[in-house]
């Protein structure tokens, strides 16, 4: 039931995405994010439609289950199209009808909106299905490092988001095994009005929550007994390295910036 | 009520990069009436199989039989049927919500729309079955009770829905052996009474010994053997190379045998421990003839 989901979902492999540095990764979504709202016309879009199509040939990931992360969002991509369709006005009147109108700059930012949010959507997932959650929250950790000297407490943020993401997962299939078990006992979970299927949920939410709680304290003890207490002096198995790779996506990053900063008007 | 299965596969994450063909071409019978163990290691596809009784996964291809209700890749099962077919999962108390032992056991009769009083006589006759006072339990929280008690407290839930087939997953998984006796005794009693077909599914081939009348053996997906237990028995070569075991009895008899001479080897039919444990004491006190 809640195994199409791929937002989040690591996939194993070995090409140039998997094996870059996850910090070198991590700065570039974060250009790329600058670079998506920089770009204001088709020639900018274009470039940017190509350089993430590019990419994801890059990650020798399957176009398809790629496109699929775009499932959980798909909603809000739509609500803002048509948001941007009737609201932005200004340039030719495609349509009018009463006082509604449809006009050139709203159908314009509507497309540009809608391929912006897909490409973040689509860029970010890619980070997560190409970098394991271990290696994510390393490259976290190192590049809020600095962060650290001003009181914010680095390493328990990244703790608790590799715990996070580790433990996607497991409630899932969790959740799966309750509904389930539920459903076998007679419980519907798709029909009757909207109060009556949120009370249907309790039969979930309860033991869910039970596992989490139990499942939590389990963690504890199991890194207390072996000896976990916080960041200070602890070391690394695998150290994070920078190699050429790292050097390509800094100069791509550059080429990129230049040509999106040269194409925009 | 008569199960078959007729060439059913069934795959995981159909069309992403994690599929993975859990069930590959099944077919079996299982008569009405009858006590199935299904063994097998951790990934032999028992838990995807079970799933496929109620509906709850559907084949990716073939057909299944369940009494009248047949269910195929297109056709799901209504969901009235659901109650005829009682499928406790492992683990199972970790399925228990309600405030009260009654309520919890009551959510399944309830859902299958049986009138409040009914559903609380079928409460109290599921907690007896699995050795429950209901006078002392129906008031108290499920999650107040020790591990034991809530196993049999969830288990109860399934029992008071009056299913025609009733599928266990690993039912005694972490009780201890006294409380793994109680348990499947309990629903041995209920298999016997109330003539059910009964799916066991475990890890101990003891357990299987003991209560199954037609075992399954599965491993990587496929049915590997079916057969009465004497026969699968038998077959202790194959069951080692499954990393499966034959149950501590049928070791004991062949390692007598190989001290017997051919005509006065115990027979290996005596898998069961009652029943071993009467044919040597017969044996023993028999007076030796010359």
């Amino acid at each position: 039931m809640l195994q199409n989901i791929a937002i989040g979902q690591y996939v194993p492999g070995q090409s140039f995405l998997h094996r870059a540095d996850p910090r070198s990764k991590l700065l570039f979504i974060v250009l790329f994010a600058t670079l998506v709202f920089l770009g204001n016309n088709t020639i900018t879009h274009s470039i940017l439609i190509g350089f993430t199509l590019f990419t994801i040939l890059l990650s020798r990931l399957s176009f398809t289950y790629i496109l699929k992360s775009l499932k959980p969002v798909w909603f809000l991509i739509l609500f803002t199209v048509i948001l941007h369709i009737f609201m932005t006005k200004g340039g030719t009147v495609y349509y009018q009808w009463g006082s509604f109108t449809i006009e050139e700059q709203g159908v314009r930012q509507a497309i540009f909106i809608s391929i912006r949010l897909g490409l973040l959507i689509l860029f970010s997932s890619l980070l997560t299905l190409t970098t394991s959650p271990m290696d994510l929250t390393e490259g976290l950790e190192r590049l809020l490092r600095p962060f650290g000297r001003i009181g914010v407490p680095v390493h328990e943020i990244a703790l608790m988001m590799s715990i996070a993401l580790r433990f996607i997962p497991t409630l899932m299939e969790e959740t799966d095994k309750i509904i389930k078990a539920q459903t076998a006992r007679g419980a519907d979970f798709t029909s009757g009005n909207l109060v009556r299927r949120a009370k249907n949920l309790i039969p979930i939410a309860i033991p869910l929550f039970i596992s989490a709680f139990r499942r939590a304290e389990e963690l504890a003890l199991a890194m207390e007994a072996r000896g976990y207490r916080g960041g200070v002096g602890r070391t690394r198995l695998n150290k994070l390295q920078f190699t050429w790779r790292d050097v390509a996506i800094a100069v791509v990053a550059a080429a990129l910036t230049f040509v999106i900063w040269w194409w925009r008007t | 009520m008569q199960i078959t299965f007729d060439q059913v596969s069934h795959m995981y994450g159909k069309g992403t990069p994690f599929e993975r063909l859990a069930l590959q071409n099944i077919s079996l019978t299982i008569p009405s009436g009858a006590f199935v163990g299904i063994i097998g290691q951790t990934g032999s596809g028992k838990s995807t199989l079970i799933q496929h009784l109620n509906g709850l996964l559907t084949p990716t291809s073939g057909k299944i039989t369940i009494g009248d209700v047949v269910i195929t890749p297109s056709q799901r099962i209504p969901h009235a049927r659901r109650k005829d077919i009682g499928l406790v999962f492992q683990y199972p108390e970790h399925q228990l919500f309600e405030e009260t032992v009654a309520k919890d056991v009551c959510f399944g009769p309830l859902n299958f729309e049986l009138p409040p009083n009914m559903a609380e006589a079928r409460a109290r006759e599921a907690l007896e079955i699995v050795g429950l006072d209901y006078e002392t339990m129906k008031d108290r929280s499920p999650f107040q009770l020790s591990g034991g008690q809530m196993r049999r407290v969830a288990i109860a839930g399934v029992l008071a829905m009056q299913p025609k087939v009733l599928v266990l997953d690993e039912p005694t998984a972490g009780l201890d052996p006294a409380g793994r006796k109680a348990i499947l005794e309990g629903i041995h009693r209920i298999h016997r009474e109330q003539k059910l077909t009964t799916l066991l599914v475990t890890h101990s081939m003891e357990e299987a010994a003991r209560y199954a009348d037609l075992m399954l053996v599965m491993a990587g997906g496929e049915l590997v053997m079916q057969g009465r237990p004497e026969e699968v028995f038998q077959q202790a070569e194959l069951l080692r190379t499954l990393s499966l075991d034959v149950p501590e009895t049928v070791s004991f008899i062949s390692r007598i045998n190989q001290s017997l001479p051919d005509k006065e080897s115990l027979p290996t039919t005596l898998y069961r421990e009652e029943e071993l444990i009467a044919h040597l004491l017969e044996r023993l006190s028999a007076p030796k003839e010359c």
